[in-house]
């Protein structure tokens, strides 16, 4: 993943997307950062969280809310530790197309800082570093990847920015995708009387999986997020982990009401279950075969609008 | 169109400028609605013109194709029909239940014999004044004779010879215990076969004319004759008992115990064993006259762990024991029997007929000693389950005797000959005089069986020599003296030679599925949906198109089949009766004959893939749940599945509407589908468990779990539907500014009065329940009837009458000059010089989907009369739905891109709120009471209407809504004249099409599931389930598609004619 081929989709949006238009162009797929360490450990991590969750399945079918409140801030953990080590953060990753292509221009630093004081409306404690250019967390961090001769205080206050837009999505995901997705899921029919602890936790984990690393790398960019509402997203390894929960914990309903009386079927153990192998699969195909691809409600939907 | 229709204010409200001299101009700012079209303007302001004969032959054209589709979906209904009644025919074997008691007073012969003084009991000379009567669940025939190898490999397994307590009874005191093979009939269930077991009759599919409200046997039986005798029962274990028999248990000593928890084998068993030991304690004899004990342990080891498993061995010492100490403490005059209701097969599972399951054992003990042999071979008990069996149902007249009981009026059994030969084992005076008396009884009710059926096979005549000719024996016997026992021996045989043909021949009658004739069915249904989906789904040319030559073809290949069939039948090729094979065969030769139209026709179909998310989300609904019904449990939980099914739409409809480009598609698309998503929430609160979603599940739909009124507080329920819904209406309407014409009075005015006195209905129904108002029954009965029979009035005859008459919903502002009043502001025609007409038409964009909505509202109307307070918030919710549904196929722009998804979702939400409105797919769901709504007493064909219409009023609603589907919102298109085919060019004819594709979709769901409930029920038709939940739902799935059916060519897709000429005559064509 050092040099990701750019994949046809992925450049024609970046060349159709005129920069006059008033809709701007969201921002194209995700790429794992080309370090070795990130895409060592971008494989690492889903195996990793697979190979936890079936450790400890035998708990979670035993006693599921302490078992996944136990879990959780683990889970929380090894996430904000995956996006921090693999994945740019929100504003960078338009750069690091642009970096990709030009590794060594000078006007980098400024163009990117116009694009993220346009696009990023993160609120961040931006450390100074060249003087001039008043960088956002991410920003240090994707410099501080693509230049590894920085000092050392500029390694310091990457990690502290990494840390810091890290946190603000874990708090970001948790204020609001948790209630999200705890609505969803009693809307799909979960119970709405019993159950708010298994609910509101099953949420929490499907949040941290789905939408952790959306927020990390898009922050709060509209564009972005109306394309994940429309689910326009293209294919990458952060939108198919985020579809991949969903879908998987919407799969994971499946068992539920069969009557063959085993304990692991008891609401939300299944779910979570569908969650989490949903988020594997996902991420794994959206960074390989689905890379770029959008999902498409119907055929050749542009053209029928005109009809 | 999208953009036009949901543009914002006044954009609906196109202004038409008349030149006092010129000819009609339009102006609009919708320019897609233009092209190609003649100028729109309303027929009515363009005068006397002379193309009215053009016009006329368009309407007539609409007219007569519409007439023609009618046909075409009465063939597909026929299709229906013929498919499930060979099924069902196959399938759904019924016996008749016979209302007939035995009575101890009168004997069961032909000369109307009175019971001579002498005997002591009713019939004959009874035995024993109490019986003590244990169960062992399961309790199969090997468990209970010494392991004896019939191969030279094998082994004793770990269940063998821990019951011995009843074979060495048997053969050391065989005067006072005798140890049989007890064959029970399948299905080998606990219900069932207590059924059999007290009844003495077979079980069928159906018990048909039994009451549906319950599972309380109302046959006569055994039980019920001890009651009635003055017996005081105590029945201990078990519940299925009270559901059988509720209330005959002295409720003092009975212990019931549920009998659903398979993996607790003690729990029943222990129960049993502390409350019956006590009873036969000599103190306490005088409590009880038949105690009724049911072990479960056996049976629940035996399901947890199969038979050859230490806990089965464990369970059957302690049975062992258990009968050792009633032995114990058995008095003279107390008759015990240990008996399994069935077998198990080697899993330690049961329901079918396999030998492991129907083997159970019977063993008879007394300390009276009056037991027998009736020679020296049978001695001993047979080793094997299969030499010397007795059927289960012969338990029933040989304990009736036994304790001097009439026998049960149904019963098919025979006198166990061990009971009644004594203990010198020559008593055959006293085996012939209970074999006669069995025989009269069974020779009784073959005759009113045949009376009340209308007889019909030539069985009867077989019987009826074996009957005659037993009698002639019995009457040649010797008055005086005392015959000898080969005489006696011989009639004997003779009469129970007759009770077992008749055993044989009502078995051959009841117990066998016709499966060729089920096959039939099947592949009718099969081919019906083929057709269906290449018809509706993958046609190049439009359905109108094809309508002269398909009905041609369907006609002339279905007259081919009547005639071949009713020659094949009278012929005697097939034994069918001629109805029945012209149906089958004319079923058969227009499938075939449609195929050749549809498939090899002129238009051609393409693969009826679906070409988006759409169509794969309306296939992988029905398919799955289709797939679902094999599974007891998806069955079960069906109205979960379409919840979530609901929940999945909703959410991508929204994720769709996030999509579209006009911010107002978009911002309307993702409202409605919020309120579409969380309105089919709430509803879901209203729910009636059936009894096997207990204990997940807790019903609203009444008062309480255990009431079938309404809590006073639900009574508001009525009131604040009267209140909101007619609002939401209105809010739609409005929504394109249609709220206009007939809309105004019938929404506003009409809908709501009929809604409040519904309420008041309602109120006036919980006074009578809880006695509010000092008023009589009578008065307030006479009042609601006459309330009740008022609203569907106001709906069905006022609705339907304004319905056919009333104009399209909208307004039509002629005004001279500049003045543009109606327009808000918004000039939309460019500055017009003085002098000129201004025309506003208020409500243009949804002219076809407000027209037409009317008919909804009448429907919804009189179902939401029909139906319990708790319903009727469920079926305004319904109606909500279907309203934001449509508007979020309009936003997404899926009324005119023939969609499959519209549709479906009305199905999935017709099925949703059949469960929303209190119903099950079980028997006993249906609210019978409903009847009396707007009726006191049953008047036929009114009152199945009523009933049909609460039970499938959310499916009948939403079938009534299929054709605002493509209607709603639908931009009114007009004949260009100019085009040199008119044919192809009237837009009606368009529009036809597009409701007939509709509607056939909405149908397909019905059809793919009734086709994969009958597939099911008839694949798992011995399944443990079938009685309780696969048949039911194969039921349930027949009955809605027919209704669908009907109503879709009755209401549906004839009022589209209705709504279309009125749209028409002002509109023009």
């Amino acid at each position: 993943m050092a040099s990701p081929p750019p994949s046809p989709l992925t450049t024609n949006s970046a060349a159709s997307a005129p920069p006059d238009t008033s809709n701007k162009p969201a921002a194209p797929p995700v790429n794992i950062l080309p370090t070795q360490l990130a895409t060592t450990y971008s494989y690492i991590h889903p195996a990793a969280l697979l190979s936890a969750f079936a450790a400890r399945f035998p708990a979670l079918v035993n006693d599921p809310v302490s078992e996944m409140a136990q879990q959780l801030p683990f889970l929380a953990l090894a996430h904000v530790a995956y996006v921090m080590i693999c994945l740019p953060a929100a504003g960078t990753d338009s750069a690091t197309t642009t970096a990709a292509a030009t590794p060594t221009s000078p006007s980098t630093p400024t163009a990117a800082a116009t694009s993220s004081a346009s696009s990023a409306t993160t609120t961040t404690t931006g450390s100074t570093t060249n003087g001039n250019v008043i960088l956002r967390p991410g920003r240090v961090g994707r410099r501080r990847t693509k230049d590894s001769s920085s000092s050392s205080s500029s390694t310091a206050s990457a990690i502290r920015g990494r840390v810091v837009a890290s946190l603000l999505s874990l708090t970001l995901t948790t204020l609001l995708a948790t209630p999200v997705l705890s609505i969803l899921l009693i809307l799909f029919g979960a119970p709405f009387t019993t159950h708010h602890a298994q609910t509101v936790l099953c949420a929490a984990h499907m949040a941290i999986l789905s939408s952790l690393a959306l927020v990390y790398v898009h922050g709060v960019d509209g564009n972005v997020w109306k394309e994940v509402w429309g689910a326009k997203r293209p294919g990458d390894v952060v939108w198919g982990g985020a579809l991949g929960t969903c879908v998987g914990a919407w799969l994971g309903a499946v068992p539920v009401p069969l009557d063959w009386d085993r304990p692991w079927q008891a609401y939300p153990i299944t779910l979570l279950t569908g969650a989490y192998v949903g988020f594997v699969l996902g991420s794994v195909l959206g960074r390989s075969v689905l890379f770029g691809k959008r999902v498409r409600f119907e055929e050749g939907e542009d053209v029928k609008k005109v009809d | 169109m999208v953009s036009v229709t949901s543009g914002g204010p006044g954009l609906e409200s196109p202004t038409l400028s008349d030149s006092r001299n010129a000819g009609p101009a339009l102006s609009s700012r919708s320019p897609e609605r233009n092209e190609h079209r003649k100028p729109q303007v309303p027929k009515a302001l363009a005068g006397g013109s002379a193309q009215d004969k053009y016009i006329q032959g368009l309407e007539t054209e609409f007219k007569f194709k519409h007439l023609g589709v009618l046909g075409v979906l009465g063939w597909i209904l026929f299709l229906h029909v013929v498919g499930i009644f060979f099924f069902t025919k196959g399938f759904l074997l019924t016996r008749m239940v016979l209302e007939n008691k035995s009575s101890c007073d009168v004997l069961p012969f032909d000369e109307a014999a009175t019971v001579s003084k002498k005997v002591d009991g009713c019939w004959h000379q009874k035995s024993f004044e109490k019986a003590v009567v244990i169960i062992i669940d399961a309790l199969r025939y090997d468990f209970t004779v010494p392991f004896a190898p019939s191969a030279e490999a094998e082994s004793a397994q770990l269940f063998h010879d821990h019951l011995p307590v009843l074979y060495e009874t048997a053969v050391n005191t065989p005067e006072n215990a005798f140890l049989l093979p007890f064959i029970a009939d399948p299905p080998t269930t606990t219900l069932q076969r207590l059924k059999g077991l007290t009844t003495g009759t077979l079980p069928t599919f159906i018990d048909a004319g039994s009451n549906f409200a319950g599972t309380a046997i109302d046959e006569d039986n055994l039980v019920a004759q001890l009651r009635a005798a003055g017996k005081n029962l105590v029945q201990l274990g078990d519940d299925t008992w009270h559901a059988l028999f509720p209330g005959y248990f002295d409720p003092n000593l009975t212990r019931a115990f549920d009998s659903f928890n398979v993996w607790d084998l003690h729990t029943v068993d222990n129960g049993v064993t502390a409350n019956l030991l006590p009873l036969l304690h000599p103190e306490n004899s005088t409590k009880w006259d038949v105690i009724f004990g049911h072990y479960l342990g056996v049976d629940h080891a035996g399901h947890r762990y199969g038979p050859n498993h230490q806990a089965m061995a464990a369970k059957l010492d302690e049975m062992d024991r258990v009968i050792r100490e009633i032995i114990a403490k058995l008095d003279d005059k107390t008759l015990l029997v240990v008996m399994g209701d069935h077998g198990m097969d080697s899993k330690g599972d049961h329901g079918g007929e396999s030998n492991d399951e129907v083997d159970a054992a019977l063993w008879m003990y007394s300390k009276r000693g009056i037991f027998g042999r009736t020679s020296a071979e049978t001695a001993k008990p047979p080793m094997l389950a299969r030499d010397r069996f007795v059927p289960q149902i012969d338990l029933v007249p040989t304990l009736s005797l036994l304790l001097g009981m009439p026998i049960p009026f149904n019963n098919l059994g025979s006198p166990i000959e061990e009971a009644f030969i004594g203990p010198k084992g020559n008593d055959w005076k006293n085996v012939m005089s209970v074999n006669r008396l069995t025989s009269a009884q069974i020779k009784r009710y073959q005759r009113e069986y045949t009376a009340s059926r209308g007889a019909e096979d030539s069985h009867q005549s077989q019987s009826e020599d074996l009957w005659s000719a037993a009698e002639n024996s019995w009457q040649k016997l010797p008055r005086i003296g005392r015959p000898s026992q080969a005489t006696l021996l011989s009639v004997s045989e003779s009469y129970k030679d007759y009770q077992r043909y008749t055993l044989q021949l009502c078995r051959s009658l009841w117990a066998k599925f016709d499966v060729p004739s089920m096959l039939q069915g099947v592949a009718v249904l099969s081919a019906g949906i083929v057709l269906l989906v290449f018809y509706a789904r993958s046609l190049k040319a439009d359905q109108t198109d094809i309508t002269k030559s398909l009905l041609t073809s369907v006609g002339t290949s279905s007259a081919v089949g009547v005639v071949v069939g009713a020659f094949l039948s009278f012929s005697g090729f097939v034994e069918m009766p001629v109805v029945e094979s012209s149906a089958l065969l004319a079923a058969a030769g227009s499938i075939v004959g449609a195929s050749w139209t549809i498939l090899a026709g002129s238009a051609g179909v393409s693969l009826p893939l679906p070409s988006s998310l759409w169509g794969w989300l309306a296939v992988t609904f029905t398919i799955t749940q289709s797939i679902g019904f094999a599974s007891n449990s998806y069955t079960i939980w069906e109205d979960e599945i379409l919840l979530f099914f609901l929940s999945t739409f909703g959410v991508l409809a929204g994720v769709s509407s996030m999509r579209q480009k006009s911010t107002a598609d978009r911002v309307l698309g993702v409202y409605h589908s919020i309120l579409f998503v969380i309105l089919g929430r709430i509803a879901s609160f209203s729910r009636l468990c059936r009894e096997e979603q207990m204990p997940f599940c807790r019903s609203t739909y009444y008062a309480s779990a255990t009431s079938s009124t309404s809590a006073p507080w639900q009574l508001a329920v009525p009131f604040l539907v009267a209140l909101i819904l007619p609002t939401v209406v209105r809010s739609f309407y409005a929504g394109s500014k249609s709220y206009e014409g007939a809309a105004t009075l019938w929404i506003g005015l009409g809908f709501r009065l009929g809604l409040f006195i519904t309420s008041v209905f309602w109120v006036l129904e919980g006074a009578d329940d809880g006695e509010w108002l000092p008023l009589s029954k009578e008065t307030l009965k006479s009042v609601r009837v006459f309330l009740a029979q008022l609203v569907l009035a106001l709906a069905f005859a006022a609705g339907t009458t304004a319905f056919i008459y009333s104009k399209p919903c909208i307004s039509i502002n002629v005004s001279q000059g500049n003045t543009e009043p109606e327009s808000k502001g918004k000039n939309l025609a460019p500055p017009q010089p003085a002098g000129r007409t201004t025309v506003t038409i208020l409500g243009f964009g949804n002219v076809h989907g407000t027209r037409y909505f009317l008919l909804v509202v009448n429907f919804c109307l009189g179902i939401i009369l029909l139906q319990k307070p708790m319903g009727q918030g469920a079926m305004g919710l319904l109606l909500w739905q279907i309203l934001s549904l449509l508007e979020i196929l309009d936003t997404n722009g899926l009324v005119l891109g023939n969609s499959a998804i519209g549709p479906i979702v009305l199905a999935l939400l017709g099925s949703f709120y059949y469960f929303k409105t209190g119903h099950q797919a079980t028997l006993s769901s249906i609210q019978w009471e409903t009847a009396f709504i707007p009726l006191s007493s049953v008047q036929y064909p009114w009152s199945p209407i009523v009933v049909i219409l609460n039970t499938f009023g959310a499916q009948i609603l939403t079938a009534i809504a299929v054709p605002l589907t493509v209607l709603w919102k639908r931009p009114l298109q007009l004949s260009d004249q100019s085009s040199s085919s008119p044919k192809s060019n009237n837009p009606s004819i368009r529009l036809l099409s597009d409701v007939v594709r509709a509607a056939c979709t909405y149908i397909l769901y019905f059809a793919t599931i009734n086709l994969a409930t009958t597939m099911w029920a008839g694949h798992l038709r011995r399944h443990l389930m079938l009685y309780r939940i696969f048949s039911p739902r194969f039921m349930m799935g027949a009955a809605v598609l027919g209704v669908v059916d009907i109503v879709l060519i009755i209401f549906s897709v004839a009022g589209v004619r209705w709504s279309t000429l009125s749209v028409g005559e002002i509109f023009g064509w």
